[in-house]
Order: C-alpha cells, then sequence, then structure tokens
C-alpha cells in the first residue's frame, strides 16, 4: 500500500503553512520528514491522519482518494494510525485497555483475529513486543516517560496499521531514553512492515532512522533522498546547512571548477548540486575543513580561531574568515590556540569517492 | 482480503454521507443553534426595552417621564444603594479578612472553615434572613439565651435598613472571598519577602506591596457582590416589605402584581434602570479583570506564610465564634423555632412537636411546590445538560466569533437581575408573536422557559473547564483508532468529562431548586415554586411553617452538598492513581 500527496496545499486563513507537497510513501517504507520548527511538519501529518483537510491538492492512500479540497474522508476511516508527540494517554484506561480500546474500534483490524477470538492474544502480543507485559495493569500515571511512549506506540501498532504516524515521538524523552526507543522503533518498524512517516526535527533520528528523508522548510519540501544522499550530496542550501551543518563558501563555479572569493584560491567539485553552483556556493562540512598554521608564501584562505570547545574526541572551533564565521570539527591531536590565525584548506573525497558511499 | 472488503463499506458509507451531507450540513446546525440563542437569550431583553418605550399612544418617553419625577422612584433607588453599597462593603471586609487569613496563616481545619465561609453561599439568602429573625430578632433566640441569664436586652429589629444590609453582607461575602482567596496565594511570597528586606515593617509590606497585588482579586469579588446585591430579591422581600423599606427589585415585583394602569410598562422602565446600573457594575468588573490576568498564570503557593503563634488561638476563636453567631445559631434557632407548637413560646421540651412539618408534608399545596421545584430543577438540569455540554463542546473545540457570542448570549439572563429577566419573560412569552397567546403566561410552561434561559450558564461553565481540561489529542487518539462517535464518547469523553459536568449540573439544580426572584413573578396557582411557597407563608405570618419548610430544604441542599463532595472524592481518588 502506497500513499501519494499530489500537488498539496494548506493555507490557515493568509497563512500559507504547504505549499505544492508532492510526495509518496512506499509500502513499508521508512519515511522521516525533517524541518525546523514550524516549517509545516505537524500540519502534513495532520492531513495525512485527516485532522486537516487541504486547501488544494488530493491524497490517495491504496489508490483511494481520501481527501480534496472538497471532501475528506476522517481519522476514524482511514487505515492509519498514529503516535502523539504528548503520548495523549487516557487517563482513565490501564495499559491493557488502551491496546484494547484500539482492538475494538480500529475499523481495519483483521477480521479473523476477532472472529477465533483472538484479540486478547493480540493484546499480549502487543505488549510483549514493546515491553510492557507486566504492566497492562497499571494507569498511566503511573508509568514512566519511556513505558507512557511505549504505550502510544503498543496502541498504535495494535491494530496493524498499513501506515503509522509519528509526532516527534522521542521529543519528549531524555537523551539516553531517546538513543534507546531509536532502537526499538526500528525493530518494530521491521516487526510490523507498515510503512512509517516519522517528523522529527532532530536530524540525527532522521539520518539514524529512515528509508528516506524528506527536508522540508517553510511549507515547502527541499529535497528527498536517502539520508546518504541529503548528507553527502545536498541540493539546497538549506539542506547543506540543516542536515551537514555545512559552511557555505561564496565564489565563482566554471563548470568543475570552484574559484573562492576574496582569496582565488580554488577547488574541484566532488559532487556539488546544480542548485548550490548557481548560486555560486560551496559547502564544507565541519569535518571536510583541515586547519594548518599558514605558509607565507602560498596563496591560501586565513582565519582567526574565535572559539574552541572540547567535545570528547575531538575540539569544535569557530573560526572568523572575513567578517562570516565558519565551524570546523577536528581531532585532539591538532589543538590551535583562540586568537591564533591559520589557513584553511578543504579535505573531501573526490567525486568517484563520494559515490562509492551511495 | 477481509480488511479490502472492510475498506469497501467504508467508501459507501463516504459516499452516502455525501448525500446526507446536503440535508444535514453543519451550517444548517449553527444557523439553528445561533437562532435559538438569539430566540431565547438576546429577544427578551429587546422586547423588555421596547416596552419601557411603547404604550397605547405609541412610542414615547412618556412612562420614564412619570416614573423620574415619582418621589417614590428616588426614595426607592435611594434605598437600593444604600443596601448594596453598605452590604458590599460588609462582603468587601469579611470577604478580604477571611480570604488573607486562610491564604496567609497556619489556622488549624481550613478546610472546614472553607465550608462554613460558604454556607451563606449554598443556602438561600431567603432563608438566611428567616434564620437570623429567629436569632436575633425579638423574641428570639438571643433575647432568650439572655433572659434566661436574667441580663434584659432586646432583639435587634431586622425588619430595617440595617437588618437587610447585614444580612445582605454575610450572604455575599463567600463571592469575595472565592475571588480574593487565590489571587492571593497567587501573590509570590518572594515579592513580600523582597520588600521585609528593603527594610519595610509588616504592615508596610501589606498595605504597599500585598495589597495591591490582591486589589484586581478583591475589587472584581467586590463588584460581583455589587451585583448580587442588585440582583436580590429574597432578602429585601422577607425583611424590607413587613417595614415597608423597596428596593428596585422588590418594587418591580409590587408594581407587576398591583397590576395598575400601565403597570408593565413601569415596570419595565424600572427594569431597564437596575439592567443599566447592573450593566455599568458588569462593564467596570471586566475592565478591572481584563487587568489582573497576568497574575492569573502563577503559581498557587498553599504553604502558610504567617505563623500566628500565640495569637492563634485569639485568632481562632474569633472565628470560630463569627460563625457560631452567623451561621449555626441562626439556623439552629430557625430549626428550634419550626418545632415550636406555637409561634412566642419559649424553646423548652414542652413546646416542642412534629406538627409543623406534618401541616407541610400533608397539605397539597407544599406537596405541589416541592413537585414544581423538583421537576423544574430536574428538568432544568436535564436539558441543561445535553444543550451546555454541547454547546461547551463547540465553544472549546471549535472556538470562533460565533460561539463566543452566543457564550456572551447565554451569560446574559444570569448576569442580569432575576427580576429584570422574569420581566424580559413574561413580555417575550405572553405574546410570542403580537396578537397571539399561547398561554405560556399563565401556566409553568413560562417557568421552565425561564429557569433554562437563567442556568444554562452555569452549566455551559463548568462544560468548558471540563472540556479545556481533555487534551485535544487525547481526543484525537480516541478518533485515529477508528471511532469519532459512541465509543469515543461511551470510553474516553464521557468519563472524562463527567466530574465536571456533574458538579456543575448539581449547582443548576440547587440553584434552580431554591428559586425565588424569577419564580416570584412568573409562577401561576398550579406552578407555586418551593421559595413561593415559603415567601407566601412568611408574609401570611406563618413562620412555623415557613421555618420548618426552609428547615427541611437545609437538610436537602447540604444532602446534595455532601453527595456531590463524596462522589467527586470517589472519582478523584480514581484519577489520582491515573494522573500522569
Ligand atoms: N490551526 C492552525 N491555525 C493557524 N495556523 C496554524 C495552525 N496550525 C499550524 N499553524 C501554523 O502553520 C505553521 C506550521 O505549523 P506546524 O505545526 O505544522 O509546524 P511544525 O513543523 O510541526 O513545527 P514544530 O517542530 O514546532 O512542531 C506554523 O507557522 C503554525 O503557526
Ligand atoms: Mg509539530
Amino acid at each position: 500500500m502506497s500513499t501519494t500527496l499530489s500537488n498539496i496545499n494548506k493555507q490557515f486563513g493568509k497563512f500559507q503553512a504547504l505549499q505544492d507537497i508532492d510526495l509518496t510513501i512506499n509500502e513499508g517504507e521508512f519515511l522521516a520528514i525533517l524541518g525546523p520548527s514550524g516549517c509545516g511538519k505537524t500540519t502534513l501529518l495532520r492531513l495525512l491522519a485527516g485532522f486537516e483537510s487541504p486547501t488544494n491538492g488530493t491524497i490517495e492512500i491504496d489508490q483511494k482518494e481520501v481527501a480534496n479540497a472538497r471532501k475528506v474522508t476522517p481519522p476514524e476511516q482511514r487505515n492509519v494510525s498514529m503516535v502523539f508527540q504528548s503520548f495523549a494517554l487516557w487517563p482513565h484506561l490501564n495499559v491493557r485497555e488502551h491496546i484494547q480500546f484500539a482492538m475494538d474500534h480500529h475499523r481495519f483490524v483483521d477480521l479473523s483475529w476477532k472472529e477465533k477470538g483472538k484479540i486478547a492474544e493480540r493484546i499480549e502480543d502487543v505488549l510483549h513486543t514493546v515491553g510492557l507485559g507486566d504492566f497492562e495493569k497499571r494507569m498511566p500515571g503511573e508509568l514512566s516517560g519511556g513505558q507512557k511512549q511505549r504505550v502510544s506506540l503498543a496502541r498504535a501498532i495494535a491494530p496493524e496499521p498499513k501506515l503509522l504516524l509519528m509526532d516527534e515521538p522521542l521529543s519528549n524523552l531524555d537523551a539516553e531514553l531517546r538513543m534507546e526507543m531509536r532502537h526499538e522503533i526500528q525493530k518494530l518498524h521491521r516487526l510490523t512492515k507498515a510503512s512509517i512517516l516519522y517528523v522529527t526535527h532532530d536530524q540525527g533520528e532522521a539520518l539514524a532512522m529512515a528509508d528516506r528523508i524528506v527536508v522540508m522548510n517553510g511549507g515547502e519540501i527541499e529535497q528527498i533522498g536517502t539520508p546518504e544522499e541529503i548528507y553527502y550530496h545536498p541540493v539546497t542550501p538549506f539542506v547543506a546547512t540543516f542536515v551537514g551543518k555545512a559552511n557555505l563558501f561564496k565564489g565563482t563555479w566554471d563548470e568543475c571548477l570552484f574559484q573562492h572569493q576574496g582569496t582565488g584560491v580554488t577547488w574541484e567539485d566532488y559532487g556539488i548540486s546544480q542548485q548550490l553552483k548557481e548560486k555560486n556556493l560551496f559547502p564544507i562540512r565541519p569535518e571536510q575543513i583541515h586547519l594548518s598554521k599558514p605558509v607565507p608564501s602560498e596563496n591560501q584562505i586565513l582565519g582567526k580561531v574565535i572559539t574552541r570547545q572540547f567535545q570528547g574526541k575531538e575540539y569544535h572551533y569557530s573560526i572568523e574568515i572575513d567578517g562570516t564565521v565558519i565551524v570546523a570539527h577536528l581531532p585532539l591531536q591538532e589543538k590551535f590556540e583562540i586568537g591564533e590565525t591559520i589557513a584553511i584548506t578543504p579535505q573531501f573525497q573526490t567525486a568517484k569517492q563520494a559515490e562509492m558511499i551511495l | 482480503m477481509n480488511k479490502d472488503k472492510n475498506y469497501e463499506s467504508n467508501q459507501g458509507e463516504m459516499r452516502s454521507r455525501a448525500i446526507s451531507s446536503v440535508f444535514f450540513h453543519p451550517m444548517l446546525y449553527k444557523m439553528i443553534a445561533i437562532m435559538l440563542v438569539g430566540i431565547f437569550f438576546v429577544i427578551p431583553i429587546l422586547r423588555l426595552v421596547l416596552m419601557s418605550f411603547i404604550g397605547d399612544d405609541g412610542f414615547g418617553l412618556q412612562f420614564y417621564q412619570d416614573i423620574l419625577t415619582d418621589n417614590r422612584t428616588w426614595q426607592v433607588l435611594q434605598n437600593t444603594l444604600f443596601v448594596v453599597f453598605g452590604s458590599t462593603i460588609i462582603s468587601l471586609l469579611l470577604g478580604t479578612a477571611f480570604a488573607w487569613i486562610v491564604a496567609y496563616t497556619d489556622i488549624r481545619l481550613k478546610s472546614i472553615v472553607q465550608l462554613f465561609i460558604f454556607l451563606p453561599f449554598i443556602i438561600p439568602s431567603y432563608i438566611t434572613s428567616l434564620a437570623w429573625v429567629q436569632f436575633f430578632g425579638p423574641a428570639g433566640l438571643l433575647e432568650n439565651i439572655f433572659d434566661s441569664l436574667s441580663i434584659p436586652i432586646t432583639g435587634w429589629n431586622l425588619y430595617s435598613m440595617s437588618g437587610i444590609i447585614f444580612v445582605m453582607g454575610i450572604s455575599h461575602f463567600p463571592l469575595v472571598y472565592l475571588f480574593t482567596v487565590n489571587v492571593f496565594r497567587q501573590i509570590p511570597r518572594e515579592m513580600e519577602l523582597a520588600a521585609r528586606v528593603s527594610g519595610a515593617g509588616r504592615w508596610m509590606s501589606f498595605s504597599k506591596i500585598v495589597f495591591p497585588m490582591a486589589l484586581p482579586g478583591i475589587v472584581g469579588g467586590s463588584f460581583i457582590a455589587f451585583l448580587g446585591g442588585l440582583d436580590n430579591f429574597g432578602i429585601p422581600a422577607f425583611l424590607g416589605t413587613p417595614a415597608n423599606i423597596s428596593v428596585l427589585s422588590t418594587y418591580i415585583y409590587q408594581k407587576v402584581i398591583g397590576f395598575g394602569t400601565s403597570a408593565f410598562n413601569e415596570a419595565a422602565v424600572l427594569s431597564v434602570i437596575l439592567g443599566v446600573i447592573a450593566i455599568i457594575g458588569i462593564s467596570l468588573q471586566w475592565l478591572v479583570l481584563r487587568k489582573s490576568k497576568r497574575i492569573e498564570t502563577m503559581k498557587v503557593d498553599h504553604q502558610p506564610r504567617y505563623y500566628l503563634g500565640k495569637k492563634k488561638g485569639i485568632v481562632e476563636s474569633v472565628i470560630w465564634l463569627f460563625f457560631i453567631m452567623t451561621s449555626i445559631f441562626p439556623l439552629l434557632s430557625m430549626v428550634m423555632t419550626s418545632f415550636l407548637k406555637a409561634y412566642g413560646l419559649d424553646f423548652v421540651w414542652e413546646n416542642f412537636s412534629l406538627e409543623n412539618y406534618a401541616y407541610i408534608l400533608t397539605r397539597d399545596s407544599t406537596l405541589d411546590a416541592i413537585m414544581t421545584s423538583v421537576k423544574l430543577a430536574g428538568v432544568t438540569t436535564i436539558i441543561g445538560i445535553v444543550a451546555g455540554t454541547v454547546f461547551a463542546y463547540f465553544r472549546v473545540r471549535k472556538a470562533n466569533t460565533a460561539t463566543k457570542l452566543m457564550e456572551n448570549a447565554i451569560t446574559i439572563p444570569y448576569a442580569l437581575p432575576g427580576t429584570v429577566l422574569a420581566l424580559a419573560m413574561i413580555f417575550t412569552w405572553m405574546e410570542p408573536i403580537p396578537g397571539w397567546n399561547p398561554g405560556i403566561y399563565g401556566s409553568a410552561a413560562i417557568l421552565y422557559i425561564a429557569y433554562i434561559t437563567r442556568f444554562l450558564v452555569l452549566q455551559v461553565r463548568s462544560g468548558i473547564t471540563a472540556f479545556q481540561q481533555v487534551d485535544i489529542e487525547v481526543e484525537e487518539a480516541a478518533r485515529i483508532n477508528g471511532t469519532n462517535g459512541f465509543g469515543k464518547w461511551k470510553k474516553i469523553m464521557v468519563p472524562l468529562i463527567a466530574p465536571g459536568i456533574l458538579s456543575g449540573a448539581m449547582l443548576v439544580f440547587l440553584s434552580a431548586l431554591t428559586e425565588l426572584t424569577v419564580s416570584s413573578l412568573l409562577y401561576s396557582s398550579e406552578s407555586e415554586t418551593i421559595g413561593v411557597s415559603i415567601l407566601s407563608f412568611q408574609q401570611s405570618g406563618y413562620t412555623l411553617y415557613s421555618t420548618a419548610f426552609s428547615s427541611l430544604i437545609v437538610v436537602l441542599i447540604i444532602a446534595g452538598y455532601f453527595i456531590l463532595f463524596a462522589g467527586q472524592k470517589a472519582i478523584r481518588k480514581r484519577k489520582v492513581r491515573s494522573e500522569k
């Protein structure tokens, strides 16, 4: 079952929350939507769930149109489920009753379960899958944050929806638990084989878990691609800076050669997108920057170290070059002092090496 | 496969929904709702205003001229202002003092103290009047007690201006308390500490820091007490009528039942005057409360800030003496009087009997009154639960200008003085369409309409609070799991909102059960209410019956609140287990 959004637009009054969204979620795919706060991620999710209606465009689930500007199939009639950012547990029902509710009411629960009285079995199954076997009688108030999240996940996967929507499901958890739950969710994805649409503003989460990532900004899709594509071959300046935290150098492009503005230093193309080239930009991620003591006779890009942060296995430097600040990550053995003038050289694979990764 | 079949049927459902949506378009419901609100809540007020201008010889200011040149009007206005301002000052002082003590000091038994603070609020003011007369009045319990100690005193004649002002002040101080106590608790204690370390003394820091910060609450509560004073009919009817002291609410009543020529028009003019005073009060209160918003977001701090030490005993004694004198003994006197064989006898065992209760509980007219009030209160509550909850749901989930305006409209009949509303009801429902009298006025029907319009807002408010506490995602979680109808409401929404809805319903029920102001103007021979029945006993001199009837009602009210609290406690117990 695939889900397709065609030319979706959503306006709140005069405010354009989503613009010309075209997107297909393939069967069994784990798709992450990544973007800064307010870019329309939740709105997109709510459109898919059926809580909002599009101003324009259509949504098809399993080749059937579920939403257009005039008519919308309500959430309860779609074969989807959702994990809410706030968990949205029902305070008066215990863990088991949460799953029971989903099994009783979700309209797409496999009928063979109901016919053979296998609902209880399914509930046990799900409880075990999420590791809540011993907690079925607990009320939401008696659970920790991570356990609440598991209940919320269990409730969503129990009816085996074809499409599972998750709105920043980990943002209410602490850093350690987030890491643990990443694994859990990946495991669940393998088990359920449902398509997952996963909303996050944490690029680490998206890169780690997703089959494909949709990067959004200001209500528009910037780029769709695999995590590797997004990370190594950002198409737009926004994706380069938001996902790879890249520094953008200004200069002029001449086919495969970039000439840095100001110094005239030239760099070779390593698979940089046409859009970036047209904008005469050259993106370099922090770990692609090499720093060294300047050599007086050579033509080099020079900068001054402003700050240095110790990060365990590396140092993070911010460096000022002609009034703009760039960021560089360097291994511990290469240490520079604040105020020091240093030379900046990029260190990246050639186009061929880069392709090998993909 | 199965799933696909399932899906097919859903598609069919979608199609049939599309067809039916032509007839059951949401717009249609919206229009109907707006129309109903207009007919029941807005038009009556307009007709009342119109009535004050239109007489037999057409539109004009004739009635205003008549009323405003009548010396009696000015006397009544003066009385009204005396009573309202006097009682508001008493409420203000008592309410603020109690709020400060409960919020800041370490007195014991705070929850019981609160209960007694609220007592005058939950007991109808006409019963409080009655109780005070039996205690403080001539030949009352107080006089009896002092007599038996051979100290000769004469009772306080409560049928006087001072009596009305005091009883009203006592009846309304819980309002000021209610508005102020949490404001006090929300003022961060650091504010005061900062003043103290800057060198201000206790009194200085109170008058310069705490009091100004609490002012919005105090002023807001005082305005409510002021409006309550304008609205109140029971106290001046019980205490003022025998002494020939009229205030606006009772004067309007006298005009209407006087049936003079142009009585209705003149009553309409007086109602407009009363309404205008009330609206000025409401607007001022709104302005003040709007400014106080920023305090509402602060944390409520329940820890005591002043440890009274040795003075604690004294403060507690004063508080309990106050309750004994204003609540316990008056109610006790009323109950004791209700057992007397004849009015004025000494309170000794030989003089007690159950005759008065036997009389009340066997007489058709009192039983009818109880039936009428119970039916009225029951129907008002049930319609309130349904209409009020549905409206509250849309008000919370689909907040827009239309629902906001509708909420304001629904508030009008409760905010306006009851006499004004009653008159508006008469003008509207006597002839809903000019020339057509379906007999609503003169039967019980008009009481049903009036009660529903008056009390609906209480249910709406509690419904709004209840729905606001249910996060939208909690509701959406039910929808995404396949139900937006019966399942969602039965298993998710109703259990979550029930406690709030039920306490609102209880408030509606008890308010309607003991209502007097509106029913005193709208009742007919076969629809006498409890309040009207007690009033008529009292006014015809049957004090024993009125005290017996009142005692019965007080017991019912206390039982009602007891059930409510016990129920809420049981629910809360379950909730504590399940809270996030
Ligand atoms: N019901 C609404 N009415 C008006 N504006 C809305 C509504 N819902 C969302 N918006 C606006 O649409 C934009 C996108 O909101 P959305 O909630 O989709 O952002 P988001 O990407 O999920 O952000 P976050 O990461 O902070 O959750 C925001 O500017 C928001 O203010
Ligand atoms: Mg969001």
